[in-house]
């Protein structure tokens, strides 16, 4: 059985064709179920469980990488199988796990490619598409191994399945874009050599692939992850492998 | 006329390959980029290939690829796969294959490698060890004067 769940934003009229034939198309396969809509204020893990209980063994989250991951860090740890329903702006998550959008996407959902993906974990927490740190004095150590230090206030991105997309100034036209992989958590760090009124600078970013590092700051540091923001003044990030079974599509980049 | 026409099929099917064969080491999973005015310290491990661009202090070891960018400095001793210089390194150097010295290379330490590459204007100050060479003539090794007289096990600058 199938639940879908449904983002907030979807109740917007210009999105409502594109979902009449997404439902269609559902029909057509025979892989149509519950409609639950979400709002904000909605903890998604029991209502995903209560829906387990009652039956549901397939969780299509419809949205984009927002519901994706107000979702997935939530409801990661259920006993499940998730799919993905990208409709709408802000969809990128759904490219790395080469799910098409609108229409299309039900006919990768029917066709039930599954794979076991990795989600980071940070105190206590799970995030599945980006960690962000902006500009603090922060400290990282790696792995217990080495620890990576520079003069400047630091921007750290953890990537999972998010992209990240940068830019070495306000006037830089050229963005830049890194695509994560399975198995690994990306390290971005970028530390800002200039920072005023008239733009800012960022030098080319350090690249490290991990598995579990430590965010250490001077002071309380502002982290965001999966839309949520919080302030820390130490941030330990893990690896969970094989955590959620999803639905992907064959063009995956993984 | 048959003759004619596939030669050009052919052609193109080389320069396709020829293309494939340049593109794919360029294309190499670059894994981990240390920034320009980054400081790394301590036991610096990776699996893939490593770009140095800012400094590296303690040890650094990769098993495939570690490229030393021009200002980019090292103060450890260094085990990798393969090795392509232009920064600077203090500390002994282990390096699989191949290990390449640009004009702006400056190296404090041993290297001991496979082969090397050293391009006009790169200084080195330590010794040069290749393997190779022990295996191929091990009655060399034994006498310290002949090792004088061929000059080839030590170098610096």
């Amino acid at each position: 059985m199938y639940v879908y769940l449904y983002d907030n934003y979807l109740n917007n009229k210009k999105f409502h064709s594109v979902l009449k034939s997404i439902e269609i198309r559902l029909v057509d396969y025979g892989i149509a179920g519950k409609i639950l809509r979400l709002n904000n204020y909605i903890d998604v893990k029991p209502v995903i469980e209560d829906e387990i209980k009652r039956g549901a063994k397939n969780v299509v989250i419809v949205g984009n990488d927002r519901t994706f991951g107000h979702v997935l860090s939530r409801g990661a740890t259920c006993d499940c199988v998730f799919g993905f329903l990208p409709i709408g702006p802000d969809n990128t998550i759904a490219e790395v796990l080469g799910i098409p959008e609108g229409i299309a996407a039900a006919d990768v959902l029917a066709r039930r490619r599954k794979e076991k993906l990795d989600v980071g974990w940070f105190n206590n927490r799970f995030f599945v598409s980006q960690l962000h740190v902006p500009p603090a004095k922060v400290r990282v150590v790696y792995d217990e191994r080495f620890q990576v230090t520079t003069p400047f206030k630091m921007e750290v991105v953890v990537c999972n399945f998010q992209p990240f997309y940068w830019k070495k100034s306000k006037k830089d036209n050229e963005e830049f874009v890194v695509h994560p992989q399975d198995s690994k958590l990306e390290a971005f760090l970028r530390p800002l050599t200039k920072a005023g009124w008239f733009g800012y600078n960022y030098e080319d970013p350090s690249i490290f692939p991990f598995e579990e590092m430590e965010i250490i700051g001077d002071g309380p540091f502002v982290v965001e992850a999966d839309g949520k923001t919080t302030k820390e003044v130490k941030v330990k990030i893990r690896l969970a492998k094989n955590k959620i079974t999803m639905i992907v599509g064959r063009d995956r980049k993984f | 006329m048959i003759f004619q026409r596939k030669s050009p099929v052919e052609v193109v099917e080389e320069v396709v390959e020829e293309t494939l064969v340049e593109v794919q080491p360029s294309d190499d999973n670059i894994d981990t980029v240390v920034g320009p005015s980054v400081n790394v310290e301590g036991d610096f491990a990776s699996e893939g290939n490593i770009v140095v661009k800012g400094t590296v202090t303690g040890s650094v070891h990769t098993s495939k690829n570690l490229i030393v960018e021009p200002g980019a400095k090292i103060v450890a001793n260094v085990r990798a796969g393969n090795a392509s210089i232009s920064g600077e390194v203090r500390g002994n150097m282990k390096v699989r294959e191949f290990v390449e010295l640009t004009a702006t290379a400056k190296i404090v330490g041993d290297i001991e490698a496979q082969t090397i590459a050293m391009e006009a204007g790169a200084l080195l100050y330590g010794k040069v060890l290749m393997p190779g060479l022990e295996s191929g003539e091990p009655s060399r090794r034994t006498g310290r004067s002949r090792r004088g007289e061929d000059g080839s096990q030590e170098s610096g600058a």
